[in-house]
């Protein structure tokens, strides 16, 4: 990855756009169950409601905006794309959420799980994808801030 | 017959206002074991117009304490916050002060 002119360059080749977008599509109806476990804007009930109803909505259709900005990206055959920021900053979000989901897949709650982690979840292909996905999130930070 | 009623002047009152502020709510970014301590930096900055270093001591804070009060705002603004922070994918809420 690469910054050049405000723009980043992100290389991929064919197999590994499929094994991206094969991890999109087995991560994403997961996404549901990673937002049931975070916490909730307020404390209290009536305000909770209120963010639930009117709020939160537009937060998750943004979710599955993000996942078709990635989605569109990878299936245009493209070997080099050439991302804008807003399309950088909608990749992050995305692989944040898939990355959630594979967390909450695997059901690690706790920090250090990095070094901590059985060979049985090693294992486990959600594990491949959420270090895959986080190696292409800290390349897409590093690249913005570069 | 008719009477005419002769306008007499008359004081305004007095009016004491009081201004009545809102306390601040806080915005608290939670920990999770997942979400990347660079990805935290980057949308702290990118939210919150944050330098690097501060928003790394926040990320910092997020991680070694469990939270930590990333703004202080009136409640409206601190809703938009914890709602941009949300789509974000980070855990977020927001506390009276």
């Amino acid at each position: 990855m690469l910054k050049r002119r405000g723009r980043i360059q992100v290389r991929f080749d064919a197999a590994e756009r499929d094994a991206l977008l094969d991890i999109v599509g087995r991560l994403e109806t997961h996404i549901s169950r990673a937002l049931a476990t975070t916490p909730r804007a307020y404390d209290d009930k009536t305000m909770q409601s209120e963010y639930d109803r009117w709020v939160r909505p537009e937060i998750e259709r943004g979710y599955g905006a993000d996942l078709d900005v990635i989605r569109d990206a990878l299936s245009a055959g493209e070997e080099l794309l050439v991302l804008t920021e807003a399309q950088v900053y909608a990749w992050l979000r995305g692989f944040n959420q898939l990355r959630l989901a594979a967390g909450s897949l695997l059901g690690i709650s706790e920090d250090g799980w990095e070094t901590a982690a059985s060979e049985q979840l090693r294992a486990k292909p959600e594990f491949g994808m959420l270090i895959a996905l986080g190696y292409l999130q800290e390349e897409l930070v590093a690249a913005l801030e570069s | 017959m008719t009477t005419t009623a002769t306008p007499v002047p008359v004081e305004a009152p007095v009016r004491e206002e009081k201004v009545v502020r809102e306390p601040g709510w806080n915005v608290i970014v939670w920990n999770d074991p997942i979400t990347l301590m660079t990805y935290v930096v980057l949308v702290l900055r990118k939210l919150f117009g944050y330098d690097h270093v501060t928003a790394t001591r926040l990320m910092l804070q997020v991680h070694e304490e469990g939270k930590a009060i990333v703004a202080t705002q009136p409640r409206e603004q601190a809703e938009v916050s914890v709602a941009r922070l949300h789509a974000f994918g980070l855990q977020a809420t927001l506390a009276r002060l």
